[in-house]
């Protein structure tokens, strides 16, 4: 990582929390590690202090111009031959310069193995949210995804490379499957019984919690990526723009609009379709599910879940099919940017 | 608490497991409602499904389920131990939970000592009447032979036809067209097998339903009287046959494409409500002959001998014969469902079960062959457009071999082969793929075209041309009689 000009914080993890009464001066970390979006958590579970950095770069000539541009723009950058390197946050404004696509380290969930850069940038950016541990062999859980039929079932690689990288920063690791990490971060009061989704860029991730136990896991390997490059297709715009727009306008509950929102409503239903398809099939091809006279709650996490209305068009899909189990109330995260991170800390934190 | 609940500390949070009996895990809800922190709770929780010895698994011996919940709570409980240095309060507050338990499991481990022995005296007295009662009848003499063969008959599983391109499409001599096999059982899972009668038979009736040998009831309550089949068959070079016909020479089955309500407590109402609305509408327009609820329950409503108007314009051939009245020669049966593409089993295992009841009986009853037992979607066509899949209810997805029927999607589409019929990109979008049967129809279309030097295209021309004269030629049931013509006039 030559000329790395880290700018990302470096936050101290300190201050009162149950993970710290409990074990010293401990500084437990959740880390949500998501194909479009990197978050952390950390703290204790009630008010955690959370961080994000955008999972993605950019890359510019290198120039002693741009080199000395960027710096006093405290813009985090590293240099990499006769290229600048732009990553995280700062790199989606770069691509709107050049009314370009930012590129991304991971692609459905997983390392993007399309991407020559894949590693370094991820680690990088990982480096913005987690500080070299004060006390070596401290605990950290970070979000894993459910093997998708798409990514041929192969997440070895991609766990054991983060796994590694933070054992190097003086950690230690703990796998949290993704769709279990919301069930830990919303459904306390539930016993931990229910089903967490979380639907991130790359893909969307289903567990279904039984008193903390993921009796399934799955995952479908679309998100909102698919979700900006279709319509960015269909449209005629780059995807980073309709991203934009997404975040910022998109209403589920409002027909009609310009030729973008038709598009998003769109393939934001055929999403939907295809996640509920999957998780019926899943469903079904699952021998044991939890007996459980009680309704099984259902908590939607993740920056796609965000829209308004989006809530509303899940339920609707679900409800049109018989399950076999009781579909209790279907309610949006408190926070669905940050659930999949908190619920990582929670398992952090329940550690002994 | 069991071993299949236990999972190594680095994979307890990521890999799918087996989930706790419910007993054991109704135990531990009642105790972690007690605790407030999410931390401590999941600490508790884990600590309680993970961290227990293999002697866990004995819990599941014990006999009396209050003495096996009894355990299970006493271990839970125990398991607070783990937590208890987190919060003093918990320990305190469940200290006498944990002695009370202890007693109810000391108490209901004894009881079950003694009941255990009362149990297998009762068992081995019953083994050994049993055995008594079936030495006496070999004694009486009855034919065993005779026996063995009817317990064999009335359980063999019913041999699925192979249905083949020939059978569909080709024209058999008349000793070799297919004979209506009496329907005996359907195939099934080894461990779903029972006595099954050889026979369906009407066992019991009352003002408004009927009871059938197969466990088949019939709702008679929506029934009402249509207008009398009367159709005729044609053959494939285009001839209609002289006789006419008035009884149901296949089934058609459907989905009702009707709104539903989730199948859930809560919603019982609106079901019961939404299922009233859909009877009464298909008997106001005659649309099914048989209607199965999503509960199973088989309603009849326009009565097997009249016509129910649900085919719409279809195509479906066997042997020789080729049906292009559906209406009249097939019998509508429809699921309260909506088929929703077909890639996931759109019905409730209620309708299921019903469905092949119904199937087996009807069968029986009109003599009905496997390959006449269709889906609409695959009957379905629409002759303004030339094309397939006008309704496409059934189109992928129906449980033949649930039904003991052949799978055909895989056997060439008659509407196509024989007629010519197309489809257009709506249809590849919906579908998604062509089925098998489709493909293969395609194909002898194309070698057709091919060995007669002409395109395509043309070939569907003429085929279509063909469809319409033949159509045109039907008699409507109180219509003249028909022109009979050839496919080489």
């Amino acid at each position: 990582m030559d000329d790395r000009n880290d700018q990302g914080s470096e936050s101290s993890g300190s201050g009162s929390h149950t993970g710290q009464s409990q074990s010293g001066t401990r500084t437990r970390i959740g880390l949500d590690v998501g194909t479009s979006k990197v978050v952390s958590a950390r703290g204790d579970n009630i008010s955690p202090t959370t961080d994000s950095q955008l999972n993605a770069f950019f890359d510019v000539p290198y120039s002693a111009l741009h080199e000395q541009g960027l710096k006093a723009n405290r813009t985090p950058f590293y240099r990499e031959n006769d290229r600048l390197i732009v990553y995280g946050d700062a790199s989606e404004k770069f691509a709107h310069i050049f009314n370009a696509n930012v590129r991304r380290p991971m692609a459905k969930g997983i390392l993007n193995p399309n991407e020559p850069q894949a590693t370094h940038v991820l680690e990088t950016v990982l480096s913005t949210l987690v500080p070299q541990s004060r006390n070596p062999g401290e605990l950290l859980a970070f979000s894993v995804p459910a093997a998708a039929p798409e990514t041929g079932h192969e997440l070895t690689y991609h766990e054991e490379t983060i796994k590694r990288y933070l054992q190097g920063r003086g950690y230690t690791p703990l796998a949290v499957n993704e769709g279990l990490a919301v069930v830990l971060a919303e459904l306390a009061k539930e016993g931990f019984t229910g089903i967490g989704i979380s639907c991130g860029g790359g893909m969307c991730n289903v567990a279904i919690s039984y008193l903390s136990i993921p009796s399934l896991t799955m995952s479908l390997a679309h998100g909102g990526d698919f979700i900006d490059s279709s319509v960015g297709a269909v449209v005629n715009e780059p995807a980073t723009r309709v991203k934009a727009i997404k975040e910022e306008t998109l209403d589920l509950t409002r027909e009609g609009g310009d030729k973008i929102d038709k598009a998003l409503h769109i393939y934001y239903d055929k999403l939907i379709e295809s996640l509920v398809d999957e998780l019926a099939k899943a469903v079904q091809k699952t021998p044991k599910l939890p007996r459980n006279d009680q309704p099984m709650p259902i908590v939607l996490a993740g920056g796609t879940s965000k829209p308004n209305g989006f809530r509303e068009r899940f339920e609707k899909a679900l409800r049109r099919r018989s399950w076999p189990f009781q579909v209790g109330d279907v309610r949006m995260a408190s926070d669905p940017l940050t659930a999949t991170a908190r619920g990582a800390l929670v398992a952090a934190l329940a550690e002994r | 608490m069991t071993a299949a609940a236990r999972g190594s500390s680095t994979e307890r949070y990521r890999r799918q497991r087996p989930p706790v009996s419910r007993e054991c895990a109704d135990e531990l809800t009642r105790i972690t409602d007690d605790i407030d922190d999410p931390i401590v709770k999941l600490r508790y929780l884990q600590n309680a499904l993970h961290a227990e010895d293999d002697k866990s698994a004995l819990v599941q011996l014990v006999p009396i389920p209050p003495a096996r919940r009894a355990w299970y709570r006493l271990k839970g409980l125990r398991a607070l131990d783990a937590v208890s240095d987190a919060d003093d309060e918990i320990a305190e507050r469940t200290l006498a939970a944990r002695q009370t338990a202890r007693r109810v499991v000391v108490g209901a481990s004894a009881a079950a000592m003694l009941f255990i022995p009362v149990v297998v005296a009762i068992v081995a007295w019953q083994v050994n009447r049993w055995r008594s009662e079936s030495e006496q009848l070999a004694s009486v003499g009855s034919s065993t032979a005779a026996n063995a063969t009817a317990i064999e008959s009335t359980t063999a599983p019913l041999d699925v036809p192979q249905v083949t391109a020939e059978t569909l499409t080709t024209s058999p001599r008349a000793e070799e067209a297919p004979v209506n096999q009496l329907p005996v059982a359907e195939t099934l899972a080894a461990e779903d097998l029972g006595i099954v009668p050889s026979m369906v038979w009407l066992a019991d009736r009352g003002p408004d339903w009927e009871l059938y040998s197969n466990g088949l009831r019939i709702e008679t309550t929506h029934a009402v009287k249509g207008t009398p089949r009367d159709y005729r068959v044609q053959t494939r070079d285009g001839k209609v046959l002289p006789s006419k016909l008035n009884r149901p020479i296949g089934i058609l089955f459907h989905t009702s494409e009707s709104d539903l309500w989730p199948l859930e407590p809560g919603y019982e109402k609106e079901v019961r409500k939404g299922s009233e609305a859909l009877l009464r509408f298909v008997k106001r327009e005659q649309a099914y002959n048989y209607m199965i609820d999503r509960f199973g329950r088989v309603y009849r409503i326009v009565d097997d001998d009249s016509r129910a108007n649900h085919a719409g314009h279809g195509v479906w051939a066997r042997g020789d014969e080729v049906y292009l009245d559906l209406n009249s020669s097939f019998l509508g049966v429809s699921f309260e469902s909506r088929w929703e593409g077909g890639r996931t089993l759109p019905i409730t295992r209620a309708q299921l079960i019903a469905g092949r009841n119904l199937t087996h009986y009807l069968r029986q009853r009109f003599a009905i062959a496997p390959e006449m037992c269709v889906t609409h979607g695959l009957a379905s066509v629409s002759p303004k457009r030339g094309l397939i899949g006008y309704h496409l209810d059934w189109a992928r997805g129906f449980p033949f071999e649930a039904f003991g029927l052949p799978d055909l999607y895989s056997q060439p589409l008659p509407s196509v082969a024989l007629f010519g019929f197309n489809y257009d990109s709506e249809f590849l979008q919906t579908m998604g793929e062509r089925w098998p049967g489709l493909i293969a129809a395609e194909k002898q279309l194309a070698n057709e075209a091919r060995e007669r030097a002409i395109s395509l295209d043309e070939l569907r021309r003429e085929r279509q041309s063909d469809y319409r004269r033949w159509r045109a030629a039907l008699p409507s049931p109180s219509g003249p009689e028909p022109v009979l013509e050839s496919r080489n006039q």
